[in-house]
């Protein structure tokens, strides 16, 4: 097995797990604390590593004061971080089973536990990002087992999501967070969100349109 | 700068922690998703019901709500074995019901879980056609009612040595308190003269059932009902029963043209609210029109196409004006604007013009210049072209002051004239109610209606409640050993029934403590020959407060409190209420799914009726539980499941009778209440209702066909379903064919020979020999046809009422009149409300409207349901107009002092402190203030010996207040918080379901009981109590405080007797009845009973 594909598998992994989580909820201490001491993870964050706040204030209070009435501002109160807001005419969310991301998930049997997630709907972007995540831990686990033809089967559906969902509306989304974020560090959530999944479907596209599922090639 | 990089992106995402510790994880495990796909519960599904299908209902599987609020089954899947965290399904057995918490009788179905035994919920029934599985806020708050923490566990007696209203109580059971009470019932009953038939009192509040309760001082062989219709409707009885001898119209909402509201009555408060609400709202959807005739701008108000804030109590003005432009306008095609088919036929003006004497008294009154010369029907027209003249435009504005707002007046004619005959009204509480004369206001208000043709009763129109309407409660004679209906009493009581008020509708109740206290009245009337009794010695309120909702409450208690004028009290009562704290007994008795009543409200053209049921007993039977005694099947069931020691009447009573108050059946008593099946025991509910709802032929043949197997058939029937409709559509009844086979005329399920029958020259059917003046005809011929009549004298509607000109002494009354000018109004006190404008000099000097209903919030059966205490507070200030509040520099929120003027007497009543808020809401010189809060208790809790907890009172909807009375002034101050009372006496019932008590925000003061400040008015026609008063307001003083009251209860008792002695017509020598003998009364004794000799003295 390729260790390059594993590892570059690995990081898409990674990056998925970071934005799903820092689009889903709030930041809090111990994810901070890992943000900060990883080297590469905090490279991911350069406005929020020069921010004067971080320097002068504890992570408790950084968060309670700054980050978190951000997030709240961001993604309860001003901006609506759902897919049917955006793709619908009538900009009405869609909770229920009409939703047809929900569809898909349950085409695939996930459920999304929507009082965990804190979210009124499985369209929400960190439950997106989330499923990507899932689907790329899978095409992890199919690429450790050589069965490339089950993983870029698994590639395909990630594509295909990205393609017809997330890449959709939420490049929108992101830039309007950028737009309104009153913290370095939520700025940089959007931008590093946002860039990464234009990234990743650059390289699905690769994968999939042009290598025909190959990671070979 | 991305762009750049992004090529390289994912190199420096090799991360010191793996993506898994980072990621949420919200995807749900494969338990739950399987556990969802095994299921029968889906987030997608095909359609949405809101009820069950009704094969489901014995056994119906629910997930609960509780788990369900956030994001349903995609949470946690279903719960079972393999998926532990799983949303819990509940299994239900449904159990249909009734809501009791008003008139209205919606139907309601009990969910109970079968595992817990417990009412998980109460939602609405789609079987019952009137409520169509619909409810108001009151309905769905039974469940909080039901478990509340002030419950009253066991049934109390007042502790020996201890005084009425000490509060000192001990437990006591069931059967020691049907003991004692029995005792005392039997040694009053075998005296068996006339007094001691007068001397028990069984005086029912929110009756919700149809005529159970009137057997039961009928099987006593008493005139002992007493009711609290004149605190309620008497007035708009007293005006339909002139029109139609029928008790209360009955619109078709859902088909009329343009729905008539004099109030927020139906649409946002009562008779018959939620059923009535949605038919409107029905009606409203097709196209009709609604004008709301209010002095407040109430919700429907809000919403109407017009609101017409005419003065209080002048409503007749406005309706007589109507009647002006009826008769003197043409349609635009030129037409009369009078349907001269429906009003020639069906109005007895051929009475009227035929008596030539009571037309020359018009000329007297000044009401026409002269007698007509003809006798026909045009001359009637004509006639009533002149007598309604003077209602102009002009006229109303002044009267009904409108200044300002004439152009509603033709807006009113605008929406009135197109709609035609399709005009559905409910005349009832407020205009009728609130005043002297209220009765005028349906009496003119029905004329408009008449004469274009609505009270036809056809579709969208109006017609009378009694043809919408099926009353078999009191009818299960059959299952009993006597076989047969109790006789009617032979005695009069004149305690319900005084000789000042002959026909009032109904009992003069909210007096009840004023003549009974009044030794000067009682000594005139003996010395005229009555028999009145000076003590009441079993006085039994069922599901009624009367201290705190009639007028004048200290009155009430000092009555109560005095053992030589009450002998003994019971209270059966859901609850604890103010009267209870004064009673001997408390019995605590059942709520709406909790007691066994047949009910039948007439909300819509057809008949139907429910049936209220306890709900745990029924689900406990399903299930297989059966009781030790058949005929304590509820009390036994309630006891077992967790509810408590509460019954209801439909078992109590028959046990007390049969075992404590007639045992040996020497006193005729028993056997009313004793089973045929078995007669050495009460008759059971399944017995006595299967029997009395076997009277429907419809229902019975349809049980039949269902339940062949069962023992009770129509019984299960209506177990399981809860109500029935009898029959649709019923339209214009008084047009039913007399049946006549050539030789016997069939009607009302008699049999008359043809030479039994006599015609009058009006057409009307007469049962030859029987006196005119005390009978109805049995039908009518118009045009050779035969119908059945309206259930006048007339067999017409009566816009003149004979009886009224002639026997009973009011002939100026006699026809829809309204004073039309100072002099009149002089002259004619009884027509003329007491806030009327000529009252009001001052400027601070206001008419007081006291009576709206807040319809999540109704006078006292409320106070038991946390959820409905909290969606009613602060709801209940002083609405008053912005620009008199501005003028005598009120502001909102300001405490003002409201005191109580009487305009008959000039007598000050006292006063109560509210909060005052400005809002255009109201009329000027018209303040707003319902009388349906301000509920108060002396205690947190009593102690009861033996028993480890105390018994809290009435904690989630009232504050503690210190009282004072001395026989001359009453007092009350709020002094606790309703928090407070929770830590004094700990919650100790239904814990679970009351473990957010902690969240109560409110302090219970949400009004003030400004019902004792007010003196009672006893109308001297309909005997009702006119509720509004005339009012003097001024700022609050630095020591008064939101809440308190101070009443000069003597100066109430001199009101009360000014307005009998200087307004009323009272029985005097050579009058030979009690009352119209025709007429309805509750409980009706016999002609020997209504026969009377005053004695000339």
């Amino acid at each position: 097995m390729n260790n390059d594909i594993l590892q570059h598998q690995n990081a898409r992994v990674n990056l998925y797990a970071l934005t799903s989580r820092l689009t889903m909820s709030e930041v809090d201490e111990g994810l901070l604390k890992t943000i900060e001491e990883d080297e590469n993870m905090l490279a991911f964050f350069p406005t929020y590593k020069k921010w004067d706040k971080r320097k002068k204030l504890e992570r408790k209070k950084l968060i309670e004061r700054y980050l978190d009435v951000d997030f709240a501002n961001l993604f309860l109160l001003h901006l609506i971080p759902y897919e049917s807001f955006y793709m619908r005419e009538d900009q009405m969310m869609e909770t229920g089973g009409e939703n047809p991301v929900i569809q898909l998930y349950n085409e695939y049997d996930f459920r999304v536990e929507l009082d965990k997630a804190r979210v009124v709907g499985g369209d929400h972007i960190g439950v997106e990002l989330e499923f990507m995540y899932k689907l790329c831990e899978s095409e992890k686990k199919a690429l450790e087992a050589e069965d490339y033809k089950a993983a870029a089967e698994i590639a395909k559906i990630e594509y295909d999501f990205l393609k017809e969902h997330l890449l959709e509306w939420a490049p929108m989304f992101l830039m309007n967070v950028k737009n309104e974020a009153g913290t370095a560090f939520y700025f940089d959530v959007a931008d590093l969100t946002l860039e990464f999944m234009l990234s990743d479907f650059e390289y699905l596209n690769k994968l999939i349109v042009q290598n025909k599922g190959d990671y070979t090639a | 700068m991305y762009l750049e990089s992004r090529r390289t992106f994912l190199k420096g995402a090799a991360f010191t922690v793996a993506g898994a510790a980072i990621a949420k994880g919200v995807f749900a495990t494969d338990a739950a998703a399987e556990s969802v796909a095994e299921s029968k519960f889906t987030n997608t599904p095909s359609s949405l019901s809101f009820y069950p299908d009704h094969s489901e209902w014995d056994s119906f599987k629910e997930l609960d709500g509780a788990d369900w609020k956030r994001g349903g089954i995609e949470r946690h899947g279903v719960r079972s074995e393999s998926n532990p965290d799983g949303i819990q399904v509940n299994d239900y057995t449904i159990v249909p019901t009734v809501c009791s918490n008003c008139e209205a009788g919606c139907g309601l179905t009990a969910w109970v879980d079968k595992k817990t035994m417990t009412v998980r919920k109460y939602m609405g029934n789609p079987l019952h056609t009137g409520s169509r599985g619909r409810n108001c806020a009151k309905g769905y708050a039974v469940l909080s009612q039901m478990y509340d923490p002030d419950r009253i566990p066991f049934p109390i007696k007042r502790a020996p040595g201890s005084k009425r209203g000490e509060g000192k109580w001990v437990r006591v059971t069931w059967d020691e308190a049907m003991k004692e009470i029995g005792q005392k019932m039997h040694d009053t009953l075998k005296k068996g003269d006339e007094i001691s038939k007068k001397q028990i009192m069984y005086h029912v509040g929110r009756p919700n059932e149809n005529g159970f309760g009137p057997r039961v001082p009928q099987s006593l062989g008493i005139d002992g009902y007493n009711s609290h219709t004149n605190i309620c409707s008497a007035g708009a009885r007293e005006g339909t029963i002139q029109w139609a001898n029928d008790d209360r119209n009955s619109p078709d909402w859902a088909n009329a043209k343009l729905i008539f509201l004099q109030s927020s009555h139906a649409a946002d408060a009562g008779h018959y609210f939620q059923q009535s609400a949605g038919l409107i709202a029905d009606a409203r959807k097709a196209g009709a029109k609604m004008v709301v005739i209010d002095p407040r701008m109430s919700n429907s108000a809000g919403m109407a196409d017009l609101w017409i804030p005419a003065w209080p109590g002048t409503e007749a003005a406005l309706y007589l004006y109507l009647v002006n432009r009826i008769v003197h306008e043409k349609d635009k095609d030129g037409e009369d604007l009078v349907k001269h088919e429906f009003v020639k036929n069906w109005v007895n003006w051929d009475r009227l013009m035929k008596n030539k004497e009571y037309l020359n008294k018009l000329v007297e009154y000044g009401y026409i210049k002269s007698a007509p010369k003809g006798e026909s029907y045009e001359d009637f027209i004509e006639l009533l072209k002149e007598l309604y003249a003077p209602y102009t435009k002009e006229f109303v504005v002044k009267e009904c002051r409108l200044e300002g707002m004439e152009h509603k007046l033709d807006e009113l004619w605008e929406l009135f004239v197109p709609a035609g005959s399709k005009i559905a009204t409910y005349l009832w509480r407020a205009g009728p109610i609130g005043h002297r004369g209220g009765w005028m206001n349906t009496r003119a208000g029905f004329l408009p209606l008449a004469l274009r043709g609505a009270l036809s009763g056809d579709i969208g129109g109006t017609s009378f409640h009694h043809w919408h309407e099926i009353s078999v409660a009191g009818k299960g004679d059959k299952a009993t050993v006597a076989g047969e209906h109790p006789k009617k009493a032979d005695v009069w009581n004149e305690l319900a029934w005084p000789p000042e008020y002959p026909i009032s509708t109904y009992e003069m109740s909210h007096i009840l403590p004023h003549i009974m206290m009044d030794d000067e009245w009682h000594a005139k009337w003996t010395k005229r020959g009555l028999k009145i009794p000076k003590s009441i010695a079993v006085y039994m309120p069922r599901m009624y407060n009367p201290v705190w909702i009639n007028p004048d409450g200290f009155r009430w208690i000092e009555m109560l409190k005095r053992e030589d004028k009450v002998e003994l009290s019971f209270n059966l009562s859901p609850t604890w209420s103010e009267t209870n704290w004064y009673c001997d007994f408390v019995l605590p008795v059942g709520l709406a799914g909790e007691r066994n009543d047949q009910q039948s409200t007439p909300s819509k053209p057809e008949q139907r009726i429910e049936f209220r049921q306890a709900v745990l007993r029924v689900a406990a039977e399903k299930a297989g539980w059966k009781p030790k005694d058949p005929t304590r099947a509820t009390l036994e069931a309630h006891m077992k499941f967790g509810l408590g020691e509460v019954w209801e009447e439909s078992e109590f009573w028959p046990n007390i009778m049969v075992h404590y108050i007639d045992p040996d059946g020497s006193l005729g008593v028993k056997k009313y209440w004793a089973s045929k099946k078995d007669p050495s025991r009460a008759v059971t509910v399944p017995e006595y209702f299967d029997t009395a709802l076997s009277l429907l032929p419809k229902l019975k043949e349809t049980a039949q066909k269902l339940y062949p197997n069962e023992e009770y058939p129509v019984y299960s029937y209506i177990r399981d379903h809860g109500a029935w409709t009898e029959k649709t559509d019923v339209y214009k009844p008084q047009e039913e064919e007399l049946e006549f086979d050539g030789t016997y005329y069939h009607a009302h399920g008699h049999k008359y020979h043809k030479d039994e029958i006599e015609k009058d020259e009006f057409g009307a059917l007469w049962v030859k020999g029987k006196d005119r003046t005390n009978h109805t005809p049995i039908g009518i011929e118009i045009d050779g046809e035969l119908y059945e009549g309206f259930h006048t004298r007339s067999k017409k509607l009566e816009f003149f009422s004979e009886w009224l000109a002639e026997e009973w002494k009011w002939p100026e009354y006699a026809i829809p009149f309204y004073p039309r000018n100072e002099a009149e109004r002089r002259k004619m006190p009884q027509l003329v409300t007491q806030v009327h404008h000529d009252f009001m000099k001052g400027k601070n000097e206001f008419a007081l409207n006291t009576i709206y209903r807040l319809p999540y919030n109704i006078h006292t059966r409320s106070v038991n349901s946390k959820h409905l205490m909290e969606i009613s507070q602060n709801h209940n200030p002083v609405w008053i107009y912005t620009e008199d509040a501005k003028r005598l520099g009120i502001k909102r929120g300001d405490a003002i002092k409201v005191r109580i003027v009487d305009t008959v007497s000039g007598l000050e009543s006292g006063y109560f402190i509210a909060m005052a808020v400005p809002t255009e809401a109201t009329r000027p010189g018209v303040l707003a203030c319902s009388h349906h809060a301000g509920r108060w208790r002396l205690k947190d809790g009593v102690t009861i010996p033996g028993f480890e907890h105390q018994l809290g009172i009435m904690r989630v909807g009232t504050p503690l207040y210190e009282m004072t009375m001395d026989g001359k002034v009453g007092t009350l101050k709020p002094k606790g918080s309703i928090q407070e009372g929770y830590v004094k006496a700990p919650v100790w019932q239904f814990k679970e379901f009351n473990k957010d008590l902690d969240n109560i925000w409110w302090d219970g003061l949400s009004g003030s009981w400004q019902n004792a400040v007010a003196p009672s008015h006893p109308d001297p026609i309909a005997g009702n109590h006119g509720w509004h008063q005339k009012v003097i307001i001024e700022k609050a003083g630095a020591n008064d405080k939101i809440g308190d009251i101070h009443v000069n209860y003597e100066n109430n008792f001199k009101v009360y007797q000014a307005w009998r002695d200087k307004l009323t017509r009272p029985l005097a020598p050579g009058d030979k009845l009690r009352r119209p003998y025709f007429i309805k009364r509750p409980v009706k004794p016999s002609f020997k009973a209504y026969q009377v000799e005053i004695k000339d003295v």
